[in-house]
């Protein structure tokens, strides 16, 4: 007697279970039918059609507006890619390689350096040829060597490539030694560049072009 | 009879323009909020995304311009989102986020020996495949690749046994729900979507 009562009730509890579940979901598919919501506000009537008309062309041509003339940089850091554009027509594209997104700690704890590429709106600062690098103090605490006093001991020349793009806080699109790993992220934070599409990157751009980086 | 079949044809075909004018008009006031909203946040050098759920979406852009743009496998939601509005990404969570390494110093093996190099960096392929993301306007997203085995069951579990019921208390109680899910066919797009989307970041969703 009481098995039979338990079964009957498992039986009504799966069942019971089952009805929750098929009500919600057709309450759910009802709820959904009604989605997307149609076009809020008062029904548009004939008159006003041509205002709307004008408004969605005056709202378009003013977006288009934002957007830069002339040339500009696009950098993908997650495929490591560069891009130089002109509207919608890319000029030129080039791999790069991008920041590592790596953790440097100062051993005194005092500092710490995250290396990733800056993401935002940049635009070019300074155009270098034949540009040094002026090692910052992270360079030499990465390496484990002690800090120079001299600012002259800071400067290497060749590891930056023939040429140089700043865009602010010490961040540069640059040459590079190691070629193998572009593609990769792997810089500082720097964008590095092969040689050929560094060479036409820095004889298309001039100051002020804009830089998006995501 | 002749008569009768031309008479039907030409109420069809006025029914039907008229139909088609309603469309047009409802089309063309959708656009202009789009547009207004849009407007708002193009006109700063922020990036935003637009995610346009009719046409299965996503882009990013700035300045009204698209940077990245994603194809969606499939899209389903649970609730009534409320869509209009500019949204702002307050929470990005996954079960296993990605951690960033750190250098010990003195250790660096490129500075040493160049060729014998490792790279040790947080790139693209160590981000999540799926994730979620919470708006302020309390809309949850999923965002997954597709995938197989055990995972993808506990998925449809999910989707077509639990949120259905939690989906009818909460809007019994009042606060209905506002989840959606997104897939994308290949999981880097998954993985692209987590790697630029940042916490604040703007969009709309329409």
């Amino acid at each position: 007697m009481g098995k039979r009562l338990l079964v009957v009730l498992l039986v009504l509890g799966y069942l019971g279970a089952l009805a929750a579940v098929g009500v919600s979901y057709y309450s759910g598919l009802k709820q959904a039918a009604d989605w997307p919501p149609k076009a809020e506000g008062a029904p548009l009537s004939e008159k006003d059609l041509p205002k709307v008309r004008k408004t969605v062309q005056a709202l378009e041509k003013r977006i288009a507006g934002f957007s830069p003339r002339g040339v500009y940089i696009v950098v993908d850091t997650g495929e490591n890619r560069l891009y130089v554009k002109k509207g919608d027509e890319i000029v030129r594209q080039a791999v790069v390689s991008c920041g590592s997104g790596d953790v440097l700690q100062d051993p005194t704890g005092k500092r710490k350096w995250v290396f990733d590429t800056p993401r935002g709106e940049f635009y070019v600062k300074s155009k270098i040829t034949n540009p040094y690098w002026v090692k910052p103090d992270w360079a030499f605490i990465e390496e484990g060597e002690p800090i120079p006093k001299k600012a002259e001991d800071r400067v290497e020349a060749g590891s930056l490539g023939d040429y140089a793009l700043g865009f602010g806080d010490g961040f540069f699109i640059h040459g590079t030694l190691y070629t193998r790993l572009l593609g990769r992220n792997v810089t500082h934070g720097c964008v590095r560049v092969g040689d050929d599409d560094l060479k036409e990157i820095f004889k298309i751009v001039p100051l002020g072009t804009k830089i998006y980086i995501y | 009879m002749k008569n009768a079949v031309r008479w039907i044809v030409v109420l069809l075909v006025a029914a039907a323009g008229a139909f088609g004018q309603q469309l047009d008009k409802a089309s063309l006031v959708r656009r202009q909020q789009e547009l207004t909203a849009e407007s708002e946040l193009a006109k700063e050098p922020k990036f935003y995304f637009v995610l346009n759920v009719r046409q299965r979406s996503l882009e990013l852009r700035v300045k009204g311009m698209p940077l990245r743009a994603w194809k969606l496998k499939s899209m389903k939601f649970w609730g009534q989102p409320a869509f209009s509005k500019t949204v702002v990404l307050v929470r990005k969570s996954t079960l296993n986020p990605p951690q960033r390494n750190v250098i010990k110093p003195g250790e660096t093996t490129a500075a040493k020996d160049p060729v014998k190099f490792e790279l040790e960096a947080l790139e693209l392929k160590d981000m999540p495949r799926s994730f979620s993301l919470e708006f302020d306007n309390g809309l949850h997203v999923s965002v997954k690749a597709e995938g197989g085995g055990l995972r993808s069951l506990a998925e449809a579990f999910g989707w077509y046994a639990v949120l259905p019921v939690r989906n009818l208390i909460q809007t019994r109680n009042g606060k209905p729900m506002s989840e959606l899910e997104l897939s994308f066919e290949n999981e880097k797009d998954a993985q692209a979507m987590y790697w630029i989307f940042f916490e604040g970041i703007k969009g709309l969703v329409y």
